[in-house]
């Protein structure tokens, strides 16, 4: 899965936007991974993210799923996904994850400069990157970017474009309120990394910026 | 998906959930375009049906258009792979893998991605090219499995006109072949019919840079700020 890869939007709006994928490598170490995959949930956990989740579990956090019921899903799984809105949350997950040295890989999504920051200053060294190099082809068949900025959190492309621009209406129309909105449009995604925090940032500047000028 | 036509009472509530925008209402009921439908199910998960008419038919799962299901439905594993989702393990456990080395990177074209999805012909007319060049398919990828000619670059007849949402075309190559490659892909992606979202996979260099950033902008080639970062802390570490 490159599921948290091309997360649309400007590196402003990408800042409190980060998602932490623990993986287990079919060829090295996913035979009885399932205690160290519970290990990591743990970490993750400690420092409160935004949403968290897994396609072999079925849902995610905004839809119900419990930490105890992911945590019993993990040893018929290979990785732990979750998401966070705050660079010292993934700092204090790093340090943690390095102290617990649990030989799992670690990835984390997000700006690239802030993560190699991080890395730097507790002493982890980034092994390898995956770019990415944009969109291309038949553009003209794309949303407006403000959609797609939503849509893309959603990697394996499961909340529709229709979906959140009835909701960025809704919002603007002040029928709904962006944290709303938020929980509402996390729903189809079941990996977890769909970031409500960065969700209700984007509806709510999309509601100030398109009211009518006085 | 499909709905019944029986049970349907033409609320609507489904409509906005679909992936590919393809349920409407038509005179009696609502339905659901068949060659456009990508099998993701979330129209299905959404349980907003009041009358569960929502429904994955039995010739869904027959092949060749269960593969709409494979790629588009990431709770679904692709037969033989032991894995859901789209892709490989990729750069995600290259710290214990090796599988791109200093002097390598890793290309990942993702037809369909964002949100259009694609046709598996799409797909075909990179794969053809490709090989023309002697660059060779990532075997563990699924699209692999699609190829009825993996040196030709040619897809098995009845799955070219099948749409699913997103497809990775994964394949490697060496750092010298980086403009030529560039060079040979942005035509073609030019063409094709469909989006296509382009990674990258690349090791850090000794002292912490990623130096292909600068030789991509050097192509025209837009790196964005924000990617995925294999932090280096899987056991036992490949450093070379």
């Amino acid at each position: 899965m490159s599921h948290s890869l091309h997360r649309y939007g400007t590196e402003k709006n990408l800042q409190n936007d980060y998602t932490m994928y623990a993986r287990a490598s079919r060829w090295v170490n996913r035979e009885g991974c399932g205690p160290k995959l519970r290990k990591i949930l743990g970490i993750f956990l400690s420092e409160k993210p935004v949403n968290f989740g897994s396609s072999q579990a079925g849902k995610s956090a905004k839809v119900g799923l419990n930490p105890q019921e992911y945590a019993a899903t993990l040893d018929k799984a290979y990785g732990v996904a979750c998401c966070f809105s705050s660079k010292d949350a993934i700092k204090s997950v790093l340090k943690k994850l390095k102290e617990a040295d649990t030989g799992i890989s670690i990835v984390v999504s997000g700006l690239i400069d802030e993560i190699v920051k991080i890395g730097k200053e507790i002493g982890l060294k980034p092994h390898t990157a995956f770019l990415s190099l944009g969109i291309h082809g038949k553009k003209s068949l794309l949303p407006e970017d403000k959609v797609l900025e939503i849509t893309t959190m959603c990697g394996h492309g499961m909340i529709a474009s229709k979906l959140t621009k009835m909701v960025m209406d809704k919002v603007k129309a002040g029928k709904m309120a962006p944290e709303q909105g938020a929980d509402f449009l996390a729903q189809p995604c079941p990996c977890g990394i769909f970031n409500t925090d960065r969700c209700t940032d984007l509806l709510a500047e999309y509601k100030k910026t398109s009211q009518p000028s006085k | 998906m499909k709905i019944d036509s029986e049970k349907c009472i033409s609320c609507l509530e489904c409509v906005d959930y679909c992936t590919m925008n393809c349920i409407s209402e038509g005179d009696e009921t609502v339905s659901i375009d068949q060659d456009e439908c990508v099998e993701c199910g979330v129209c299905l998960r959404a349980n907003v049906c009041p009358v569960d008419a929502i429904y994955m038919p039995e010739d869904s799962k027959q092949y060749p258009r269960s593969i709409r299901a494979a790629f588009s439905d990431p709770g679904v594993e692709h037969p033989g792979l032991q894995q859901g989702g789209r892709g490989t393990e990729e750069m995600k456990t290259n710290d214990v893998t090796g599988r791109y080395r200093r002097g390598e990177y890793g290309m990942a074209l993702e037809f369909g991605r964002p949100g259009t999805g694609t046709r598996i012909a799409e797909i075909e007319k990179v794969t053809k090219l490709l090989c023309s060049k002697n660059i060779h398919i990532e075997e563990a990828n699924p699209v692999y499995s699609l190829l009825a000619d993996p040196k030709a670059g040619k897809m098995k007849p009845e799955v070219l006109q099948e749409k699913v949402m997103s497809a990775i075309l994964e394949f490697k190559i060496r750092e010298d072949q980086l403009e030529e490659v560039v060079k040979t892909l942005i035509p073609v992606l030019k063409q094709v019919d469909t989006v296509v979202s382009w990674g990258l996979a690349t090791r850090f260099a000794k002292d912490g840079t990623l130096p292909v950033r600068a030789k991509l902008k050097d192509l025209g080639i837009p790196v964005r700020p924000n990617a995925k970062i294999n932090m280096g802390l899987g056991r036992p570490l490949i450093e070379e």
